[in-house]
This record gives C-alpha cells, sequence and structure tokens, in this order.
C-alpha cells in the first residue's frame, strides 16, 4: 500500500505541473483544446490524491504498522471513527489531507464552471494547480507519509511492524475532533478558489462584476466552514482541556481566526464593489490577503515557529512555507500593480452617512483587528529574534486590544445594515434608531438594577439589544409591507420575503448569529469557580449548586483505564443532576487525559473536572465552574451558519439573472472562437 | 449634524469604555495569578490556569510557590515580580509595557489610527472625484410595491 500511495502522490503532482502550464498556455493563445486537457488534468490531480488518500486510510484502519505514520498515530483498538480521523493526526497525514481538500475544490470548480467563466477558467486551473503542486512537492518529497519502518540489523535495514502502534493524542480523542479539523481545513484551503480567481481575473484584465459575483459565493463558503471549524475548535478545547473556557488566543487559535477575519471584511466590501462599483483594488487586496493568511495560519500550524497547545504535527517545512507565501506575495501584487489602471473607481461618495462609509468603517475595525491578531502572534518570534528574549503574549494582551473594537464591529452590525446607500437623510436616521435605541437603554438600565457591573459585559448586552432590534425591526417593516400588499399572513410574508431576497436576509440572520455569540461571550465575566478534594461523601459549593460526591471508582476499557467521581448535585435545595467526571489514561500513548461533565442550560453551564488524584490522601482533585451563557455560543455559532447557508441559497430574480448571464456569455465565448 | 453627534457620542463611550475599563485589584488568589502566567513545563504551552497536563509537575510547584507567596500576604504586582525573577519575562502571558516590548502595545493602536487616516484619505479622495459612470437605471418597480412604499413615506412624514 505504501506503493500505491507513493504513485499516487507522483502521479498527482506530474497532473498537477501540467494542469499548470496548460492552464496558462491554454489562456494565452485561447486554445479550448488545451484549457479542457488542463481541466482533465485537474480531474486527474484529485483522482491520484484521492487513491493516496484511500491508500493511507486502508493502511490506518487495517493496523497496518509497517508504516510510520500508522504506527505513530493509530492503535489496534481506537475506534473506528477515531481512526479515520488519525489521517489528520499528524504532519505528513494533514498536509496530505490538505492536498486532497485542495483537489476536491480544484475539480468542483473544473465541473461547476464547465460552461461559464470560460475566459477566466485556463488562469484559475493554472493557480489551483500551482497550490495543489506545492503540496503535493512538500508531501512526497518533505512529509511523506508512505514511510515504511525499518529496523536496523547485522543485515542492514529491514522492514519492521511492532505489534501495536503509538496511538492517538488523547486529547485528540473527543467526538468533535472529527469533524473540527476537516472543517478547518476546508475554510483554509477554499481560500484558494476566490484568490484563483482574483488572480485569472488580472491576468485577463476582466475585472467587471463577474469575478467579483463568483468569487463572493466561492468565499462565504470557506467562510461558513471556517467559521465552523473555529467553533468546533473552541467546543473541543472547552470539552477536553478542562479550564473551562473555550477560546485562549492561542497562536493556532489566532490563526485560524485571521482569515476568518480578513474573509469577512472582503464579504462586506465586495457589496459595494458590485453595487456601486468601488474599492474594487481594496477588494482584490482582500482577497489576496485572506488567502496569504490561510496559508501563513497552516505554516503557524504545521511549521513551529511559534508554540501552542494545538501544536500536534510540527516538523522542518517552514522555510518551504515561507518560499511559497513570498512567490504568492511577489506574484499577486505584482500584478495587482500592473492592472491598477483597470481598477478605478466608478462613482463618488455621496456621503459620510452611507452604506459605503458603513462598509468603510467595518473594514477599517476589522482590518485593524486582524493586523492587531497578527502582530501580538508573531511577537515573540520578533522579540526572540531582536532581543533574544522569549516573551509571551497571551490572552491579557489580546482580551485589552480585541474587545473593544469587537463591540465597536457589533455596534457597525447593527447601524450599517440601516443606513440607505448613497445618503442616509437625518429623518431616515431619526426613523430606524429611535426605537432601537430606546430599546437598548431600558435594556441596560434594566442590567444596572439587577446589579450588572462589568463594564464591557454591559455594553455587550446594551448593544446586543440594540443590534437586535435593529436586524428584528428590519423583518417586521418588510412583512408588514408584504402583509399590507399582497395580502400574506405573517409567516408568509416572512417566508416569501427572504426567498426573495436570500442573500440580505440570510445576512440579517448571520448578523442575529453574531449579537448571540456576544453575549456567549459576555457571559465570561460572570464566571464562578471551586476546587477541593472530595471522596466518598464530600460535598463542594459553587454559587448556588452543592455536589456530593457519591463514588469515586476505578474501571477499565480496551483502548484506557479511568477514575471515574460521581455526583449528585442539588441546586437552590433541589435535585438537579448527576454528574460522573473521569480521569483517563490511555494506554498506547501511556498519557493521561480528563473528561469534562458538563451540564449545560440556556442560563448557565456547571463544568465538573476531575483534575487527578491527590497523591497525599488518595482525595480526588476536582474543578467546578459555574460557566453563564456558554451554550449562546454555539447557538449563536448554529445562527450564523444558517443565515450563511440561506445567504447562498439563489433568490428567484437571482436565478434568472445567472441564466441570462450564463447564455450571454456562451455567445460572446462562442464568437470568440474559445 | 444630529445624527455625527449621536454616533461620535457612542463612539466616544465605546472608546472611554475600553481606558476606564480596568482588572479585579483586590486581594491576589492563586486563581488571578494563575491566569496570568504561563506553566513553564514547556510542553503545554498554556496560561498555568489552563495547562491540560494533568500530572505536570512544573505546574504543582508553580502553584506552589504562588499559594506560598500570597500566605506571606504579597501584593500581585510583587508575586508577578518574584515569578519573573524566577523563570524569566516570558513567564508572563503579557509582556510588561517598557523597552521593546512596548512595541507590542502600542502598534495595534498605531494601525487603528493608521487605518484611521485611510479610511479618510480615501472618503476625501471619493468625495473629491467625479462619477466615472452615470447611476444604472433603477429597474421598473410593481405598482403595488410602489404604492405600499409611498403610503409607507407618508404615513412616516405624518407620525
Amino acid at each position: 500500500m505504501n506503493q500505491v500511495g507513493s504513485v499516487g502522490l507522483i502521479a498527482a503532482l506530474a497532473f498537477a505541473a501540467f494542469a499548470v502550464v496548460a492552464g496558462a498556455v491554454g489562456g494565452r493563445f485561447r486554445s479550448l483544446r488545451v484549457t479542457r486537457s488542463a481541466e482533465h488534468a485537474t480531474l486527474g490531480f484529485f483522482a491520484m490524491i484521492t487513491l493516496a488518500v484511500v491508500a493511507l486510510e486502508y493502511m490506518i484502519l487495517t493496523n497496518d504498522f509497517h508504516n510510520a505514520y500508522v504506527a505513530e498515530h493509530s492503535n489496534r483498538d481506537l475506534l473506528t471513527y477515531y481512526k479515520v480521523a488519525a489521517l489528520w493526526a499528524g504532519q505528513e497525514g494533514s498536509l496530505l489531507f490538505w492536498t486532497w481538500l485542495l483537489s476536491i475544490y480544484g475539480a468542483l470548480v473544473v465541473w461547476l464552471n464547465r460552461r461559464k467563466n470560460r475566459q477566466l477558467m485556463p488562469y484559475v486551473v493554472s493557480v489551483l494547480m500551482g497550490t495543489g503542486a506545492f503540496f503535493s512537492l512538500l508531501v512526497f518529497f518533505v512529509a511523506n507519509p508512505f514511510q515504511e519502518l525499518t529496523l536496523a540489523t547485522p543485515a542492514g535495514q529491514q522492514a519492521f511492524a511492532p505489534p501495536d502502534g503509538n496511538g492517538l493524542n488523547p486529547l485528540l480523542q473527543y467526538h468533535p475532533m472529527v469533524i473540527h479539523p476537516p472543517m478547518l481545513y476546508l475554510g483554509y484551503v477554499g481560500m484558494v478558489v476566490p484568490f484563483a480567481f482574483a488572480m485569472a481575473a488580472l491576468i485577463t484584465r476582466q475585472l467587471g462584476d463577474n469575478w467579483i459575483r463568483t468569487t463572493r459565493r466561492w468565499t462565504m463558503v470557506p467562510w461558513m466552514l471556517l467559521g465552523c471549524g473555529i467553533l468546533l475548535g473552541g467546543n473541543w478545547a472547552y470539552a477536553v482541556l478542562g479550564w473551562g473556557g473555550y477560546w485562549g488566543w492561542d497562536p493556532v487559535e489566532n490563526a485560524s481566526l485571521l482569515p476568518w477575519l480578513s474573509g469577512t471584511a472582503f464579504l462586506h466590501s465586495v457589496m459595494i464593489q458590485e453595487k456601486r462599483g468601488m474599492m474594487k483594488v481594496w477588494n482584490v487586496v482582500l482577497v489576496i490577503l485572506t488567502f496569504f493568511l490561510s496559508i501563513f495560519g497552516t505554516f503557524l500550524t504545521r511549521s513551529g515557529i511559534v508554540s501552542s497547545v494545538h501544536a500536534f504535527a510540527q516538523s522542518g517545512i517552514g522555510p518551504f512555507f515561507a518560499v511559497f507565501i513570498a512567490i504568492i506575495l511577489v506574484f499577486s501584487l505584482s500584478l495587482l500593480f500592473l492592472r491598477l489602471d483597470h481598477l478605478k473607481s466608478e462613482n463618488k461618495l455621496d456621503s459620510m452617512v452611507s452604506r459605503e462609509s458603513g462598509f468603510l468603517f467595518n473594514n477599517w475595525i476589522l482590518l485593524a483587528l486582524v493586523f492587531a491578531v497578527f502582530w501580538g502572534t508573531l511577537f515573540p518570534v520578533i522579540s526572540k529574534a531582536v532581543q533574544n528574549v522569549t516573551v509571551t503574549v497571551g490572552a491579557p494582551f489580546f482580551n485589552k486590544v480585541a474587545i473593544p473594537m469587537g463591540l465597536l464591529l457589533l455596534l457597525l452590525t447593527g447601524a450599517g445594515p440601516l443606513l440607505a446607500w448613497r445618503k442616509t437623510s437625518f429623518q431616515s436616521l431619526k426613523r430606524n434608531f429611535t426605537l432601537p435605541l430606546i430599546v437598548a437603554l431600558v435594556a441596560g438600565v434594566a442590567l444596572l438594577v439587577e446589579g450588572v457591573r462589568d463594564l464591557y459585559a454591559w455594553m455587550t448586552f446594551f448593544l446586543s439589544a440594540f443590534v437586535a432590534v435593529c436586524v428584528l425591526g428590519e423583518f417586521w417593516k418588510g412583512a408588514r409591507t408584504r402583509m399590507r400588499t399582497a395580502g400574506e399572513n405573517f409567516a408568509q410574508a416572512i417566508y416569501n420575503l427572504t426567498m426573495r431576497n436570500t442573500r440580505r436576509y440570510g445576512g440579517y440572520v448571520v448578523h442575529l448569529g453574531i449579537v448571540l455569540l456576544f453575549i456567549g461571550f459576555a457571559g465570561q465575566a460572570f464566571k464562578a469557580e471551586t476546587k477541593g478534594l472530595v471522596q466518598e461523601g464530600d460535598l463542594l459549593r459553587v454559587k448556588n449548586y452543592l455536589l456530593r460526591c457519591e463514588a469515586l471508582t476505578t474501571g477499565d476499557s480496551p483502548n484506557y483505564e479511568y477514575t471515574r467521581a460521581l455526583f449528585s448535585v442539588t441546586k437552590n435545595g433541589r435535585a438537579f443532576a448527576s454528574m460522573h467526571p473521569e480521569r483517563r489514561f490511555y494506554k498506547a500513548s501511556q498519557q493521561p487525559t480528563s473528561y469534562v461533565a458538563i451540564h449545560p442550560t440556556l442560563s448557565e453551564d456547571l463544568y465538573v473536572v476531575l483534575a487527578g488524584m491527590d497523591p497525599d490522601t488518595g482525595k480526588g482533585i476536582v474543578q467546578v465552574f459555574v460557566n453563564p451563557l456558554v451554550m449562546w455560543v454555539w447557538i449563536g455559532g448554529v445562527v450564523t451558519l444558517l443565515g450563511t447557508l440561506l445567504a447562498l441559497v439563489p433568490s428567484r430574480v437571482e436565478r434568472e439573472m445567472a441564466e441570462l448571464r450564463s447564455a450571454q456569455e456562451l455567445a460572446v465565448e462562442a464568437n470568440d472562437g474559445f | 449634524m444630529g445624527s455625527k453627534w449621536a454616533g461620535g457620542l457612542l463612539i466616544g463611550a465605546l472608546c472611554v469604555a475600553s481606558t476606564a475599563h480596568a482588572e479585579n485589584s483586590g486581594k491576589p488568589t492563586l486563581d488571578s495569578v494563575s491566569k496570568q502566567v504561563m506553566c513553564m513545563c514547556g510542553g503545554c504551552v498554556a496560561p498555568l490556569n489552563q495547562c491540560p497536563h494533568l500530572d505536570c509537575g512544573t505546574k504543582a510547584e508553580m502553584k506552589a510557590f504562588i499559594q506560598k507567596e500570597i500566605s506571606e500576604g504579597k501584593s500581585e504586582t510583587l508575586i508577578l515580580q518574584d515569578l519573573t525573577q524566577r523563570y524569566g519575562v516570558g513567564v508572563l502571558t503579557a509582556p510588561p509595557a517598557k523597552g521593546f516590548n512596548l512595541a507590542v502595545w502600542i502598534l495595534p493602536g498605531v494601525g487603528l489610527m493608521i487605518g484611521l487616516a485611510g479610511v479618510v484619505v480615501i472618503v476625501r479622495r471619493w468625495r473629491g472625484q467625479p462619477s466615472a459612470r452615470a447611476a444604472p437605471a433603477a429597474p421598473p418597480m410593481d405598482p403595488k410595491v410602489l404604492a405600499a412604499v409611498e403610503e409607507e413615506m407618508k404615513s412616516a412624514r405624518l407620525g
């Protein structure tokens, strides 16, 4: 199987190299035949990388410990779905997985554009496969997962297979971990598609509306998946690391946030180009930046240049990535510079109080946040290089910098959509903002009366009320008009309103999701915690919860041994829950980990960790947290996901326009002989 | 003008809030200090209160040290100083704002201001330049919707 995988990799590399050249030649000489061959090579690349992935998965699932990667990252008693996930548990496998996802995106782009964007496609294929070639090279020559384990014997190196593997890192043995990395990677990798379209548009000088319309959709999908990946990662940290939180501003977490933030900026500023023909250069810059940050994120995770609690796979691939990033930046920025004349703004700004300026301010804050997070993440490396002192830049720095900026963004989330294009009159401002401000003020006063004194939390709730009323007001106003004009009932009116402009109302749902996320974040200000040593019959109290240790038991499963504490919990004197946190010791990797018991409710989570056993007393070391509003982080994430999906559904008008455009494009290209 | 004032006030309030927000400055606790220092075992790369390794000897040693300092009645600042002396400046979750490390604190603000200046320049250029093309004609509106919009506007004016 190692040979099969290696053949797959080398064939994929050949396909990618051919597609890069054929795409460029097909585009330069406007040859449909050559372009088609490049597209077929992209499909071939997908097939060959799939072959390599299947070969590795087969070896993992059949416990073929002749393979060094399988021996290092799997073991016999590992559950099947964790075995599948072992594909991306280590450096070599995760790079292969990255390349496979890229090949899937490549195949999808070729398939979905077989009848459209024909002038752009040769170069799109070239750029996609250029990236594919880089990753195939890396996987084949630098981080090859198809290495045989060998043993030095007097007769020379001999193939060797240990009786069992080292197993998967225990911290990765958690259900959402099976989908968290694929989501995150789909997000990172997907950003190559908008980059490819942007480069193709610059090369062909086709810098009208078409590339931007295509790119917006191809950005929304990875943006959504990256967001899901980030949230699932937060969920993993919350449930597995056992410190009671879900976001620690770790470098790897930051690396995933950066392209998401710049992607968010692009998804907003792209609307100005579509509606008003402005910010053309800026949009190309944002696409380049987002792709750069995606590659940078992969580099940061994989190279080990910064230390991270999430760095499960590191090696000396840093210099290769540095060269690749340099090539991307030089190529794309040079191309942008050469095409500046084609990217002039078509309109002027009519007023400072307008949708355009709202988007401009949104981009300003988002990019300032990108810079702050990027700078804070890299500062330890810079400090080491400049003053030869290792410093840490952690949560205190990022919280101080990011929270105020986040609050400004939250404000714009509500105010921006209510501003009119071109110019917003004072009357319109008064009409749109009076009710949200009144509701927010009432909520603010109520919170003060209730004893909320944390300033950031108070501001978050105040702004959340403001934004929620702004956004829900838009639904209400639209539905009321439909109810009057079309005689629909409220539910019909909301449905038809949304489906007629899925993009606009999907965007509003996303904004509501963001509000819920912020409400969840604000809950951190009211966290409570206690610690104690317990044995059977001992009590622990935190806020209005009383936990009684009913038993401390030990047990064994094929994969791990465990100590389990059983707690009966009462809240305000009434029976509330039964919780059983565990401390596990994984046999294959010889590593301990904790299995946190969480009882989630809409208002707060009760979170119990069995951190270990006290060697002196033999009692269990238990930490209990009360984490308010955490559930709203996950709900907010789901609402944001649903809103994005809704915005991706083409509205009826959009579908008709797309069909018309496609027919026109085909006619033009037929005339061109392309 | 009124809208500018309202917007300015809101943004001003946010900025004041961000600077006025201060950390809880009560007596130090194991948790309040643990949040501000890293576990120095070299394996976990996490703040002391977040170290996921259950059998981490360094974590236990550091916590014992902090607990001892608290019981001696030392302030949070003094405990952090002692920890820095013992483990180096890398023990702090955020570097102190002096010397070269000042850059990490200042540059995000500088970036924000440069960004704002950029926005102002762009807005001025946009406002100054003539429109390169005429605004596209709006598509014809459904008479029913038009009537509803007019009615809405009338009621808004009356209201």
